[in-house]
């Protein structure tokens, strides 16, 4: 089982370094040089050996919003896989249960309050704000809809997805209001969200994006073996010595802060949490223990795939990423639901 | 080995259990049974360390459950449920090797995979292995589930303790006997079991001893021969019977209806 699993994410991961280095490529402007190896060589020696507008748009631009790809597609993957694991049901994403409505609410209240509450909060949060609004945002709905859809470890998958339509719908309508009283300046923020693009990606962003996404997965992607238990039931994993209390604390925790700082950078990216384990399941059935680290390779797949194309397709325009991705994953979501329909 | 003093349990002021004492030896294999709503699966929960809210202490080889190491418990103990999860879409195979997840961090060693074959032949259920385990009938499922529990506690560490909540539900003649006499041999290397089963003559022939319990409360615990009396079963049943040995193993044979 292990080598067989190694043997799939080392592919995987091939195929993601394939696709970064094509997508380097891609846009309107060509480089000079041609050659990939001259290019990175030229990067890292910083000895001219490149031209300045090449450097500018690999490191500028590229680069960055590459690495933001697979660092986004990548945390939202695996938040939709562990998601669909405490919850035990393959539609339970961040967005249609509602956590992505919820941390995007919290983002357009930091936008458009946040000048008003600068003065009082201190300094060193002011850049982080929007983040932390986000990923409170998150964690709250998370909080609440598994408090309305959970008794006693069993989840009614009916009030699960009507909760998440009811946030989003609150959300929607907060949104609107905060768009009608906004300023130009905070209107253009308020429409990136909605949105979702990975076109304002920069080193700092990736950085902290990075640093959350590593201590998340320290946590996370090794329950593979205790979210396989859980689909036993919660008394009967527990029977088998898994700690199933802290780890839906742990689950709950970890994926708002990813979904919530991704919302918080990207905007709202939809359905990459229900693509990517709903493939994952096509072929290895549920089980965790796989899925779950081959989804956070394939999240970035998808996404850098789908950025790739919403940069290229319409050149020199963009599309919005969220355009595509809903576009892919409204169809499985049917899929799920006629699959499913006789046990909902 | 596990013993329970003055056990009460209520759920809205509705009493399902009380002021029970359990105590019970290595090697023993102790049927529970009763009428519907005796609180028998209430019981055996409580005893497992499922529920939460209960006042009495129980010591499982001298020590409370929150003593016990949690890494450790797994394999001095196992249970079996009623409930049965039916989604579960992974192959027979994955779902028993689970019962060996307390024994491997992430690839399952030799040892499990032979835990694993050896459960399955068991329960006869090998020839299942590659299956979906949604495909199964309730029956089949239920039989890789004690297998599951079987894997789990196939192990070195001596005196072991399972929890069957009615695990003969659904099984045909063959694989109840079959079932029956795994158990047997479980308790006979010093081993215990204690088992809510339906079938009194099953629950004679093959326990040690029995409770017997009606409207949450112990009406006789003892051996098979003192339990099993005209008397007894049918003043707790509310249903005439009839009590003989039977012919061929001389333990109590009850016949209802006459």
């Amino acid at each position: 089982m292990q080598n067989r699993l190694s043997l799939y994410m080392f592919s995987s991961i091939l195929l993601l370094m394939l696709l970064a280095a094509v997508s380097l490529y891609m846009g309107v402007y060509v480089f000079e040089k041609y050659s990939f190896a001259e290019l990175i060589k030229g990067v890292i020696a910083n000895d001219n050996t490149i031209s300045d507008s090449d450097r500018f748009v690999i490191m500028g631009l590229r680069l960055p919003r590459i690495s933001m790809a697979i660092l986004i597609g990548s945390g939202l993957a695996v938040s939709g896989t562990c998601l669909q694991g405490m919850f035990k049901n393959p539609l339970a994403t961040p967005d249609l249960i509602g956590i992505t409505s919820g941390a995007s609410l919290f983002a357009a209240l930091a936008i458009v309050l946040g000048s008003a509450i600068k003065p009082y909060i201190p300094e060193v949060l002011h850049f982080s704000l929007l983040s932390i609004m986000a990923f409170l945002g998150a964690l709250l709905t998370m909080m609440l809809v598994y408090r309305i859809s959970t008794t006693n470890g069993k989840t009614n998958v009916i009030i699960m997805l009507l909760s998440g339509v009811a946030i989003t719908a609150l959300g929607f309508s907060i949104t609107g209001f905060l768009i009608y009283i906004s300023k130009e300046e905070q209107l253009r923020d308020l429409t990136f969200w909605n949105l979702g693009s990975l076109a304002a990606a920069t080193w700092t962003k990736n950085a902290i994006l990075a640093v959350i996404i590593t201590i998340s997965y320290i946590f996370l992607i090794n329950k593979g073996k205790a979210l396989n238990a859980m689909m036993l039931g919660e008394r009967d994993a527990q029977h088998l010595g898994i700690p199933v209390e802290r780890i839906k604390k742990q689950i709950v925790l970890f994926t708002a802060l990813m979904v919530g700082t991704s919302v918080a950078f990207a905007g709202t990216i939809s359905f990459v949490g229900l693509i990517v384990p709903y493939i994952l399941r096509l072929i290895f059935k549920s089980n965790y223990h796989i899925i779950l680290p081959l989804s956070a390779i394939l999240g970035s797949v998808l996404l850098l795939a789908a950025d790739t194309i919403s940069r290229t397709i319409a050149a020199p325009a963009e599309v919005p990423i969220g355009i595509l991705t809903a576009f892919m994953g409204a169809p499985i979501f049917i899929a799920i639901l006629i699959r499913n329909r006789k046990s909902m | 080995m596990l013993k329970a003093h003055k056990i009460s349990y209520s759920q809205r002021k509705f009493t399902i259990l009380e002021d029970i004492d359990v105590s019970v030896n290595h090697g023993e294999l102790l049927a529970i049974v009763g009428p519907n709503g005796a609180g028998k699966s209430t019981l055996l929960s409580l005893l497992a360390n499922e529920m939460d809210k209960n006042d009495a202490t129980i010591f499982f080889k001298r020590k409370t459950f929150e003593e016990w190491d949690d890494k450790e418990l797994p394999r001095h103990k196992a249970k079996f449920s009623q409930s049965n999860s039916n989604d579960i879409p992974l192959s027979v195979k994955d779902v028993v090797m689970m019962g060996r997840y307390p024994y491997f961090h992430a690839t399952p060693h030799k040892q499990d995979n032979e835990a694993v074959t050896k459960a399955m032949q068991e329960t006869d259920v090998e020839v299942l292995a590659q299956r979906d385990y949604n495909s199964l009938s309730g029956g089949e499922k239920q039989r890789v589930h004690l297998a599951r529990v079987l894997a789990q506690l196939d192990n070195e560490v001596a005196n072991k303790l399972v929890f069957l909540d009615e695990p003969l539900n659904n099984l045909d003649v063959l694989h109840q006997h079959r079932i029956l006499h795994t158990i047997k041999n479980f308790t006979g290397r010093g081993n215990t079991a204690i088992i809510v089963l339906h079938d009194l003559n099953l629950a004679a022939q093959f326990a040690d001893s029995i409770m017997l319990m009606k409207k949450g409360k112990i009406v006789s615990h003892d051996v098979p021969d003192k339990v099993f009396t005209r008397e007894i079963i049918s003043g707790v049943y509310n249903f005439p019977c009839t009590v003989c040995p039977n012919p061929v193993n001389k333990n109590p044979l009850i016949i209802f209806g006459t």
